[in-house]
């Protein structure tokens, strides 16, 4: 029985097993020797040099603002996205038309492509823009410094909390109603019956969701490159948003340590916090 | 049930084989014709774009136009390039810093034998070659770096078009008080904020002289009292001063072009082959641009424009391996340097860069101000010769925002030259 179970085990795992070696693992492991090359446009010789890329990097004042805007970023887009998304999932989770409604209307810009609703904001909170016109003021939302950062991760949680709104609707409809009705014939008021009953039962979507939110936001690129480049300055310029600059100057061995910095900052963030969350799954 | 699948399967047919007809990079066998492909810049003028479509008719090749987008167009072309793919033909930059970032010797084909360059004067002396090999074949005017400006505005405020970087400073609070913006800047298109500060450095690098110190390691960018440092102070000046717009850090390109025709703003600092971008921002009306919009030279000290060789028109021939198209390629090198060359000055209204073609007639009258200040006084800009100098527009962001000081700026730029000259294997470093 034991090894028939694991045989099935192993059929239902081999996609994601063959997907995940394919097209992560086999490359990663290929390319991790590029963040210790010389590898660069204008020779063709590429050969080892050590932790030279990194050195240039932190000379030159590009790794130490990057780590810490990607981490900043990825910590803002995962706290907006998860309390919005808790939020609606709150307020939209009895299935009826207009419930079905809201949540359609909230999934959609999941569908659009980063890029696109990147360009769409940044013509919309231009100074300029509908956003100013219609609040009857001036500001540079995308080019203040004390402003991009928490306005682009803004975006970034109006793109993807539909999806994040999805998981908790899920998590909350798995919830037995038993156990809501009993603690409210305990006298359990919404807001305890919330703290005490709803939320720790959320919690498998609760790992979920904080995991795909934090560890997507410490790859960010795409809403970023949309709406500021990376600027005011540098900061918005993120890991990903450097690798791409040194990339485009043909220094592409710093480019891959960026690269590299960016899979070691995601295995660092991701494999604790999941194993954290699991353990709080268990004990709730 | 089985007549759908039938039809199903002739559809599945049908589409392979027209997939698998399309895959293929030649022409039908035996017509010598094949299908050639050509990275371009998006901003290929229409004229430039009549060629492509002349040169198919003539040899009976295919050309696969693939568009780079001309807002970030040296990462991405790079980017591509870096994935070992390879064009029959590729458009990009002439200076030898953009060439160097090719490598040149391993990747494209040797032009120097051919007929267009004697006929180009000592143009390949300062780009598209290096180490006396030519591997550029370049048809456009190099791009014209000064500064646009609103004729109507200055008439209006009583000035004249700032011809240094004193007199630009002077003008500000005139302007200001017309209720224009003196300058307009956009750092949302990143690169345009580099402008100003390489207009700067015009007076100091006559003859290239301050180009090649800092690439022959003469010279560092953060020297004490460096010409670099002082064009960044200066450009910091003009900010801290208000001659720029407010949102100089979201501003895009296409709203210079359209602030500065609009009488929004006074001056635009931009280069040459924007002109069409100018032409879109006047709803196409050539009318309103001559009258409104004039060009002239600026640096720190004296009337000069700097000009560096564009990309628009700027070929290169990658080495693909490929006999037949490598041959239809080099066709497509001869057919833009060749008779037709003539009609597409005629048609562009550009100026020649082949000596025995005559400049056109008709020529807008702003291009007619770019070859009046060329013809003045023009200084290669200091950075073409320089590998490692693309970081200019990140750091001049940084400058914008206040993160960094001149000094800091031109000491990061400085590494960051280093880096690219050692990975270059440039002499003496």
């Amino acid at each position: 029985m034991v090894i028939r179970n694991r045989a099935a085990w192993l059929l239902w795992a081999l996609p994601a097993i063959v997907l995940v070696a394919v097209f992560f693992v086999a490359p990663f492991l290929l390319n991790v020797r590029f963040a210790f090359s010389s590898w660069t446009s204008f020779r063709a010789e590429i050969t080892w040099n050590g932790l030279e890329n990194f050195r240039t990097l932190i000379d030159q004042d590009l790794l130490a603002n990057a780590v810490t805007v990607t981490v900043l970023y990825a910590i803002l887009c995962m706290a907006i996205q998860n309390t919005v998304s808790l939020s609606l999932a709150l307020a939209l989770q009895r299935t009826s038309r207009i419930n079905t409604v809201f949540r359609s209307a909230f999934f959609l810009p999941t569908l659009i492509s980063p890029l696109a609703a990147g360009y769409i904001w940044r013509g919309l909170l231009a100074p300029d823009g509908a956003v100013n016109t219609s609040l009857g003021i001036e500001w540079a939302w995308l080019g203040e410094p004390s402003t991009a950062l928490v306005v682009v991760a803004f975006i970034d949680a109006w793109k993807w909390s539909g999806l994040i709104t999805l998981v908790y609707i899920a998590g909350l409809n798995s919830i037995p109603k038993s156990l809501l009705e009993s603690a409210t014939v305990d006298g359990a008021g919404p807001w305890t019956r919330f703290r005490r009953v709803v939320f720790p039962m959320l919690a498998p979507a609760l790992t979920f969701n904080v995991a795909v939110t934090l560890v997507g936001a410490l790859s960010a690129y795409d809403v970023i490159a949309a709406t500021t480049g990376g600027g005011p300055g540098d900061h918005t310029r993120a890991l990903n948003v450097v690798m791409r600059q040194q990339w485009g100057q043909g220094f592409f061995g710093s480019a891959s340590a960026l690269g590299f910095t960016v899979t070691l900052l995601v295995i660092a963030t991701a494999v604790p916090l999941v194993w954290w969350l699991r353990r709080r799954e268990v004990a709730g | 049930m089985r007549a759908p699948s039938r039809l199903l399967g002739a559809a599945i047919g049908a589409v392979l084989a027209l997939s698998l007809t399309g895959c293929g990079s030649s022409a039908p066998e035996g017509t010598g014709q094949v299908k050639l492909t050509l990275w371009h810049n998006s901003a290929d003028p229409a004229p430039l774009l009549e060629m492509y479509k002349k040169f198919e008719k003539q040899s009976g090749h295919k050309i696969e136009l693939v568009a780079i987008p001309s807002d970030g167009f040296e990462d991405t072309t790079q980017t591509k390039w870096a994935t070992g793919e390879r064009p029959d033909i590729l458009e990009y930059h002439a200076t030898v810093s953009g060439l160097l970032a090719l490598n040149p010797a391993e990747n494209l084909r040797d032009l120097t034998g051919e007929a267009y360059i004697a006929r180009s004067g000592d143009l390949y002396q300062a780009a598209g070659a290096v180490n006396g090999k030519v591997y550029a074949a370049i048809t456009g005017f190099p791009q014209v770096f000064g500064v646009y400006y609103n004729k109507k505005v200055f008439t209006a405020a009583g000035l004249t078009p700032p011809t240094n970087f004193a007199e630009l400073a002077a003008a500000c609070p005139g302007l200001k008080a017309a209720g224009v913006t003196p300058v307009f800047e956009s750092g949302g298109s990143i690169w345009p904020v580099q402008i100003l500060p390489i207009l700067y450095l015009a007076g100091a690098n006559q003859s290239n002289a301050y180009g090649k110190a800092i690439a022959g390691r003469g010279a560092t960018l953060a020297d004490a009292g460096s010409p670099f440092v002082a064009g960044l102070t200066a450009y910091a000046k003009l900010k801290s001063d208000g001659c720029f717009n407010k949102d100089i850090v979201t501003a895009k390109f296409e709203d210079s072009m359209k602030a500065l025709v609009t009488g929004k703003a006074a001056m635009v600092a931009q280069h040459s082959d924007m002109l069409p971008a100018l032409l879109a921002a006047a709803g196409g009306d050539q009318k309103t641009v001559d009258e409104s919009v004039g060009f002239v030279g600026l640096s720190s000290d004296k009337p000069l424009v700097t000009y560096a060789p564009g990309p628009i028109g700027t070929f290169y021939l990658p080495k693909t391996g490929d006999a037949a198209r490598e041959k239809a390629s080099l066709d497509f090198v001869r057919f833009m340097t060749g008779p037709a060359y003539a009609d597409y000055i005629t048609a562009s209204k550009t100026f020649p860069v082949l000596t025995d073609v005559p400049d056109p007639q008709g020529v807008p009258s702003v291009l007619q101000d770019v070859k009046k200040a060329y013809d003045t006084g023009a200084v290669i800009a200091f950075n073409s010769d320089i590998p490692g100098m693309g970081g200019l527009a990140q750091l001049m962001s940084e400058l914008i925002a206040g993160q960094k000081d001149p000094q800091k700026a031109a000491t990061q730029l400085q590494a960051q030259v280093e880096q690219a000259a050692k990975a270059a294997g440039l002499p003496g470093w």
